[in-house]
């Protein structure tokens, strides 16, 4: 299922001239939900991720002029509010293995959970962690293409590049997650 | 110019890709590997009515609770103008009284000497070396020069009030009651044992003991070991400590068990303590960095974590928690 649809939405705005946030959320957030969940990775609660990213939207409301097409202003906060995510999601990961400093080393506790659904959640953690050492700009648009399957075109609307740019940013982040996904079996093996 | 191996011109690079890896089919390929697990991890949990409802009625939440938040800051700003006005008037009142009222006579007060003060950081001021205390095969002879020059930092450790005069027989019995508690903890390895042996000092010898701030240190070392936080928190919550000689690995011990409980902002006390001082560059300041580290980034101070992180990995880039930071910071 594509990603973006076309924005055919009528975009309704308050007597002020200003977007009305409520027509925003329930026209987007599922949207919205999709991209984050694609850019922040299996780890983060795409609850948590939505209302951040609608309280930002909601800060810069009064400053969106309709310049930009409403998906790609909504993708752009998204990203950046993913990005933020990530970056916490790491700190916490890594705060949850450390907090026992020098005192004490506990095991964390395993879930009982379906085998298929921990393959499912192996692979996905095993694509993010690759994902996760390509450089954000090939990262974002390797997602797009391969996991939300958007065109070029598609995608260059979103980010605002060059639909060039898009491809040459592509292909670069192929080279580079094969090398990390050889990288990745190496160790792992 | 040449094209490198392996590496696409640019020209090809800006060639549109007509297949996702996704649709490969399965093989031994690069690509078609890539695309076996690409597919693995297509799948997205939908976001249903239910998490649109319920996120909505977070931003609405929200809403009121910031509206709240600001009622609350207007409340307080009232508050401390009223607060500052009282003060004022008071102090105001203070110094027309003080102006035009009569001279006060000298009165002593009761002050805590330089020494007594130093007396009291000196606790943990002082290191705690084991080598100072007497050999158990060896005791001191009492009164020889010998022992009194030896005994004499381990007396000053001493926090107050000072001990009693000890009976010099008492304290060699008490000097190789712990000797023997350190030698089990330190190189038999055997901090229960360790413990016992540190009981029967306390039973004999109680809270008033000579060497009594040093059975204390061996303590938290033995429950430590043991992993007896709770208990090894306690008595050093109970501790003045400072920065300075086997205060520093004190205070450090306490910080990472606050840390654990939960009570960050204690323990950045600790861990701020421990670096606002010429730090050495020894294990405790790299614990002391990266568990300042860790407690910043609970209480979801990011920039703090990773700036102190940063520190870590410019000052230790070999060190104990290099691996940790790099990965914390994604590098």
């Amino acid at each position: 299922m594509p990603l973006v649809r076309p924005d055919a939405t009528p975009f309704i705005e308050s007597p002020s001239g200003v977007p009305d946030l409520e027509t925003l959320y329930r026209t987007h957030a599922p949207t919205v939900a999709r991209w984050a969940a694609r850019l922040a990775g299996p780890l983060v609660d795409i609850d948590d991720l939505v209302h951040e990213i609608f309280l930002v939207v909601r800060r810069r409301l009064p400053e969106f002029r309709g310049e930009a097409k409403v998906t790609t202003w909504l993708y752009r906060i998204t990203e950046r509010v993913a990005l933020e995510s990530r970056r916490k999601d790491r700190f916490r990961r890594w705060f949850s293995r450390a907090r026992h400093f020098e005192i004490e080393r506990t095991i964390a506790p395993t879930h009982l959970t379906p085998v298929d659904e921990v393959e499912r959640r192996q692979s996905s953690e095993t694509v993010y962690r690759i994902l996760d050492r390509l450089p954000a700009k090939y990262r974002n648009v390797l997602i797009l293409f391969e996991l939300e399957e958007l065109s070029g075109e598609q995608i260059a609307t979103l980010t605002g590049l060059k639909p060039a740019t898009v491809w040459v940013h592509l292909h670069r982040a192929r080279v580079r997650f094969v090398a990390e996904m050889k990288r990745d079996s190496e160790r792992r093996t | 110019m040449k094209k490198p191996r392996g590496r696409q011109t640019e020209a090809e690079e800006r060639m549109p890709i007509r297949h996702r890896w996704r649709a490969q089919p399965p093989g031994d390929s690069d690509e078609a590997r890539a695309g076996t697990l690409l597919r693995s991890a297509a799948a997205v949990q939908p976001f249903g009515a239910r998490n649109l409802a319920e996120v909505a009625a977070r931003l609405r939440s929200r809403e009121r609770h910031l509206s709240r938040k600001w009622a609350w800051q207007i409340a307080i700003a009232v508050g401390l103008l009223l607060f500052g006005g009282a003060v004022s008037a008071a102090v105001m009142h203070f110094l027309r009284v003080a102006s035009v009222g009569p001279a006060l006579p000298d009165t002593p007060v009761s002050m805590p000497t330089s020494k007594t003060v130093r007396r009291r950081h000196m606790l943990v001021a002082q290191p705690f070396v084991p080598a100072v205390l007497p050999a158990p095969e060896a005791p001191p002879v009492p009164g020889s020069t010998e022992e009194k020059s030896e005994s004499l930092p381990v007396k000053a450790s001493i926090e107050s009030p000072p001990a009693p005069l000890a009976n010099p027989s008492a304290l060699a019995q008490e000097s190789r009651l712990l000797a023997g508690a350190i030698h089990k903890l330190r190189q038999e390895r055997n901090p229960g044992r360790a413990l016992a042996m540190l009981d029967q000092h306390r039973a004999r010898f109680g809270a008033n003991g000579a060497l009594e701030p040093e059975a204390k240190v061996t303590r938290i070392e033995a429950l430590l070991r043991l992993g007896r936080h709770d208990q090894a928190l306690g008595l050093l919550d109970a501790q003045t400590l400072t920065a300075a000689g086997v205060g520093r690995e004190m205070l450090v011990a306490r910080a990472e068990l606050r840390a654990e409980k939960g009570r960050c902002g204690a323990a950045l006390n600790d861990f701020n303590l421990l670096l606002a001082a010429e730090a050495p560059p020894d294990l405790v300041t790299q614990r002391a960095m990266y568990g300042r580290a860790t407690c910043r980034a609970q209480q979801g101070d990011w920039a703090g974590a990773r700036s102190d992180l940063e520190h870590y990995l410019a000052r230790f880039p070999k060190g104990r928690f290099a691996d940790q930071a790099r990965a914390a910071m994604g590098k």
